[in-house]
């Protein structure tokens, strides 16, 4: 179902056109990292660990290198000691003295082909000495427990890590008096609640091509969601100065966190450093299982007490997360699960805290929804059973509690945009809500809401004025298949009041765009798009300075008009972008470019209400908000679960392209619908078991309802492009919780370890016949 | 593997002749298993014998012992849509629907998943319903080795180097047979976590044929003939399902695996027997 749109009256904005690159991508010329080539060009492979942790006592290379067309064999030896990392440095390029995980690269080969490259990794010996494991976050806090990084105190962290032995980092946000607060319940809860590793699996596996210039430029496009971040990666992680790489991008076959920090960008450009050619290394689908990244497996303490009449008192929350063996954003996703853990509801009194471990796993890391998922299922699945105690309709009980307007958030932060009671109002109409809860047939319906983030960090725009008065928009930002290049440049073109095709936009590069932290953090549309705003303005200011010399008037006498003209205000005389581009190149004053750059400052606590410990961020982002009903069947034989239908009700400020805003509602569904019901990475001993397609299981078409009803709720958010925020996160956010909520409703069983297996219901339906 | 390694026969004895050369040697027919496996590295065929121009492996006929011959090239979206299996037979149609999805129905064999016997395959269960044969040549001549035997361990048959699987051979349906194929999988097309098929005839209230086989829940697939046996003549009441499923359950031997632990299968089989003679009760009754 097409999103309807809603009340503006905009040139560009809310209307759906086509993506900007949608015809290249259909007609498949679009190009990708694995589709580049350069001349003489040379291939990368790795060979990876054996063990989960081991010391390295040695490395024989002779064989692999006596392999016809193999060029050069690199080993830890070959790496000096230098660390990357967004939160703590502790990550080589490579390992180096042990390694941490089962499949952890410890060598790699260019050759002239791809075979030959593998062939050779293959015969690359290392003699190891075995180190005892630790595999769950319990077993890495224990006492006496193997320490992965003896030089954890010395390494260098971003903010104040309370970090020691094995304990990565831990954080706690408290409001009120949380201890004292449950003598004032009526009714107090207490769950746990667990979640299992889910892979990001981008269609397209990670991959990188590196090429030294003869000057020392090193030029390198990889598949990424920044090209910032890679590049500052790379540099810290080989001890490279950030004025010798240029970081460059294709198209990206999607990022969900996976390709925002490195992969194998590091050892490929140590490869095109040590044989002078360009090199390339595509991951296959199993490395890019075993070594790239994963979401975090979430413990989850909750605790929520209320009055009778349903008001919400207090809720405590503890989280235990599995870091796996390199810290990458594990600090962010706690931080900000703890942040999450209250959702967008009011509490006089609450606490999260929780720890995130170093564990013999692959690291675990950013992916869609940055720990909100899992404290969302938690946290959302306690409350239908709160409701189903005091007798109260789910949906009526998050109305009586959710964050009124002029209330913040947890920790403090005031939240402009607050569209969440429309949004439960909305989806309680468009599911059906009230009809289908009474009628208790076999399928069962399930609510959850959510709040989500969309900020963070640095951005910029640089918006030229080319000769013949079309625009050029730079930004840095890698549009990874969402569709941020259509968005921004639907942003510039209504700033500008000009049509879509007066204006190209620039594909990343380090060299010639702004600074742009990434595409993450559903940031792009809200963060780079103020930017876009900002640099729109300081062109038109420009260009209306100039028209007002042509039209002998006052700059701020005159008005933008539709098609790229400049008028008198209240007049007919005008002059076109056409005749100032000339103007300015030829001319006068020179030709124009407007730039803009900016910083989310927005403070997340506020030191005068909330207490805060171990927070790895200062200022994270607004607010977005969603409610969704999900509809599921049980088959009461086998136990399965599988989904009937969903409704979404999301407020993002003011929808840009709608139809770009139902994608990723369709999208964030199917990845959150794999997540509840099947996906799930299985390790056995440290080795992780299914790193392949035919084991790991994601939704196909026969799995994903045909229909997914949208509602697209618009709360403008005050400093947002004409009042936009983002939408890629949320909306995958409110799936499991909406899931488990239905599959209770359904069949009486409360599920609260994922995925929601038939074995899981199976056994909770045959517990209830027994009991 | 070089383009050296690659043969193009045309007949059965041809085959059998490049197989018996090398040991090594791999036929390949769809590729639907083979080649996932060599890219993966898990096998490297020395050659590989493409049976693509072997004609006589693509008919399904009616051998003159009535018996329907269906050709190890037969594809699994020719299987799927048959008509020569009737009845109960129909299983095996069902069965060759529910392989993975129409792009690889339309390349994958039945022989060559017979051949790779993956017990979580739905073929080998469906043809162990059926009371199937295999037909096997090789340099010595053809040989029909009953499915009961032909499937031995996991990923193990009665095939020896140098077979080449000709045929499957499936018995006549019984007279007023209903089939029914059953199968739980994480997500449409993937290997099943459980298949059952039945096969039943009744004489009215009087169950006059059962067939019943239990898949992807051991080495191979689960089929117990005498307790099968027990219920003829009977009116197959609930006790009598009851006595029967236990049984399976009881000679089933599942593992735990990526897809769901052994326990759970056990948990299932009866469930799944006991839904599936139901519904062919059901089916049976309304004439269906």
């Amino acid at each position: 179902m097409v999103a309807e749109k809603t009340t503006n009256e905009m040139y560009q904005v809310g209307k759906s056109i086509p993506k900007v690159d949608a015809r290249e991508k259909v007609l498949g010329r679009a190009q990708y990292i694995a589709e580049l080539t350069r001349p003489n060009m040379l291939f990368g492979a790795m060979l990876q660990s054996p063990y989960a942790h081991a010391r390295i006592i040695a490395y024989d290379t002779t064989a692999a290198e006596k392999v016809t067309g193999v060029k050069c064999v690199l080993t830890g030896d070959d790496f000096e000691d230098h660390k990357m990392g967004p939160f703590i440095k502790d990550e080589g390029a490579i390992a180096k003295g042990k390694v941490r995980y089962m499949g952890e690269p410890v060598a790699c080969v260019a050759a002239e082909d791809e075979e030959t490259a593998r062939a050779a990794a293959l015969l690359i010996n290392v003699e190891y000495e075995e180190l005892p494991t630790v595999l769950s976050p319990e077993a890495a806090l224990e006492a006496g427990a193997a320490v992965l990084h003896e030089d954890l105190a010395d390494y260098f962290k971003v903010f104040e890590a309370i970090a020691e032995n094995n304990l990565m980092s831990y954080t706690e946000i408290s409001e009120g008096d949380v201890d004292k607060a449950w003598d004032e319940c009526d009714l107090i809860v207490e769950n746990v609640y667990e979640t299992q590793a889910q892979n990001h699996l981008s269609l397209e596996p990670c991959g990188a091509l590196a090429e030294v210039e003869p000057d020392g430029l090193i030029n390198l496009w990889s598949a990424n969601q920044s090209v910032f971040r890679v590049q500052a990666n790379v540099c810290e992680c080989l001890g490279l100065p950030m004025s010798r790489v240029r970081s460059m991008t294709p198209k990206v076959g999607a990022g969900f966190g996976n390709k925002m920090e490195a992969h194998i960008q590091p050892l490929c450009v140590a490869l095109a450093l040590a044989t002078k050619r360009p090199v390339k290394m595509i991951l296959s689908r199993e490395e890019d299982f075993e070594t790239v990244r994963a979401r975090h497996p979430f413990k989850i303490r909750c605790k929520t007490g209320v009055k009778k009449d349903g008001t919400f008192v207090a809720r405590e929350v503890e989280l235990l997360l599995d870091g796996g063996a390199f810290a990458d954003d594990s600090p962010g996703v706690l931080g900000n699960a703890t942040l999450m853990s209250v959702g967008p509801y009011h509490f006089p009194h609450a606490k999260a805290f929780g720890k995130v471990a170093y564990t013999n796993h692959l690291r675990f890391a950013a992916f869609r929804g940055f720990g909100n998922p899992q404290v969302t299922f938690a946290g959302e699945a306690q409350i239908n059973d709160i409701a189903d105690k005091l007798g109260i309709d789910p949906i009526d009980l998050r109305l009586k509690n959710v964050l009124a307007k002029g209330q913040q958030w947890f920790g403090g932060q005031k939240v402009d945009s607050n569209g969440i009671y429309e949004c439960l109002e909305k989806v309680r109409v468009s599911s059906d809500w009230d009809n289908k809860r009474k009628n208790s047939g076999e399928n069962g319906i399930g609510i959850s809401v959510a709040g989500h983030i969309s900020g963070l960090l640095a951005t910029g725009a640089i918006v030229r004025m080319l000769e013949d008065g079309t625009f050029v928009l730079n930004t840095g930002a890698t549009d990874i298949g969402q569709g941020s290049d259509t968005v921004l440049t639907q942003i510039c073109a209504e700033a500008l009041q000009i049509p879509i095709d007066r204006i190209r936009t620039a594909t990343p590069d380090t060299d010639a765009s702004p600074y742009n932290w990434g595409t993450t953090a559903s940031r792009v549309t809200y963060t780079t798009g103020r930017a876009v705003v900002g640099a729109a303005e300081d062109a038109v200011r420009q260009i209306k300075d100039y028209a007002a010399i042509v039209l002998e008037s006052l700059a701020d006498d005159l008005e933008l008009r539709e098609g790229g003209m400049v008028g008198i205000k209240g007049a007919n005389k005008e002059v076109s972008f056409f005749e100032i581009a000339a103007m300015t190149h030829w001319g006068v004053g020179g030709p124009i470019v407007g730039s803009h750059t900016l910083v989310f400052d927005q403070s997340t606590i506020d030191p005068k209400r909330a207490v805060a410990k171990g927070m790895p961020f200062t200022n994270i982002g607004v607010f977005t908000f969603a409610a969704m009903v999900s509809e599921v069947a049980i088959n009461q034989v086998t136990g399965k679960a599988s989904a009937e239908g969903a409704w979404y009700a999301v407020d993002v400020g003011q929808a840009i392209n709608p139809g770009l805003v139902e994608g990723q509602i369709d999208g964030g569904y199917a990845q959150g619908l794999g997540y509840a019901l099947f996906e799930e990475m299985i390790w056995d001993d440290g080795r992780l078991a299914n790193p392949t397609l035919m084991d790991y299981k994601v939704p196909g078409t026969a799995e994903v309802p045909y229909d997914i009803d949208t509602t697209i709720v618009e709360h403008p958010e005050p400093d947002g492009p004409f009042g936009a925020k983002g939408v890629g996160e949320i909306t995958l956010v409110t799936v499991p919780a909406s899931i488990c909520n239905a599959i209770t409703h359904a069949s009486g069983v409360r599920l609260r370890k994922m995925p929601f297996s038939p074995e899981r219901v199976l056994n909770g339906i045959i517990e209830n016949e027994i009991t | 593997m070089t383009e050296a390694g690659y043969f193009d026969p045309v007949s059965v004895d041809e085959v059998v002749a490049l197989l018996a050369a090398d040991d090594e040697a791999k036929c390949v027919a769809g590729g639907a298993s083979l080649v996932a496996m060599m890219n993966a590295r898990l096998v490297e065929p020395s050659r590989l014998v493409s049976l693509r121009h072997v004609e006589e492996l693509k008919k399904i006929e009616t051998a003159e012992d009535g018996w329907l011959q269906i050709g190890a090239l037969v594809r699994h979206c020719d299987v799927a849509i048959a008509d020569e299996l009737a009845d109960g037979n129909q299983i095996l149609s069902q069965a060759a629907s529910l392989i993975a999805n129409p792009v690889i129905r339309d390349m994958g064999t039945i022989g060559g998943s017979v051949g790779h016997f993956d017990p979580a395959a739905d073929y080998p269960v469906a043809l162990s319903a059926l009371g199937a044969e295999i037909e096997i040549a090789s340099e010595k001549g053809r040989r029909r080795i009953p499915v009961s035997n032909f499937f031995v361990d996991w990923y193990e048959t009665a095939l020896e180097p140098g077979d080449l699987i000709t045929c499957i051979r499936v018995p006549p349906p019984p007279t007023g047979s209903t089939g029914i194929y059953e199968k739980l999988a994480k997500v449409k097309g993937d290997l099943g976590i459980a298949m059952v098929a039945v096969i039943m005839a009744m004489q009215g209230d009087a169950v006059s044929h059962l067939a019943v086989s239990v898949g992807g829940c051991g080495p191979k697939p689960i089929r117990l003939p005498e307790a099968e046996q027990a219920l003829i003549g009977g009116s197959i009441d609930e006790a009598a399902i009851q006595d029967l499923v236990g049984k399976l359950s009881t000679a089933s031997d599942p593992v735990d695996d990526v897809r769901a632990s052994a326990a759970y299968r056990k948990l299932l089989i009866p469930r799944l027997v006991a839904q599936a003679i139901g519904q062919a009760k059901v089916n049976l009754r309304d004439g269906s």
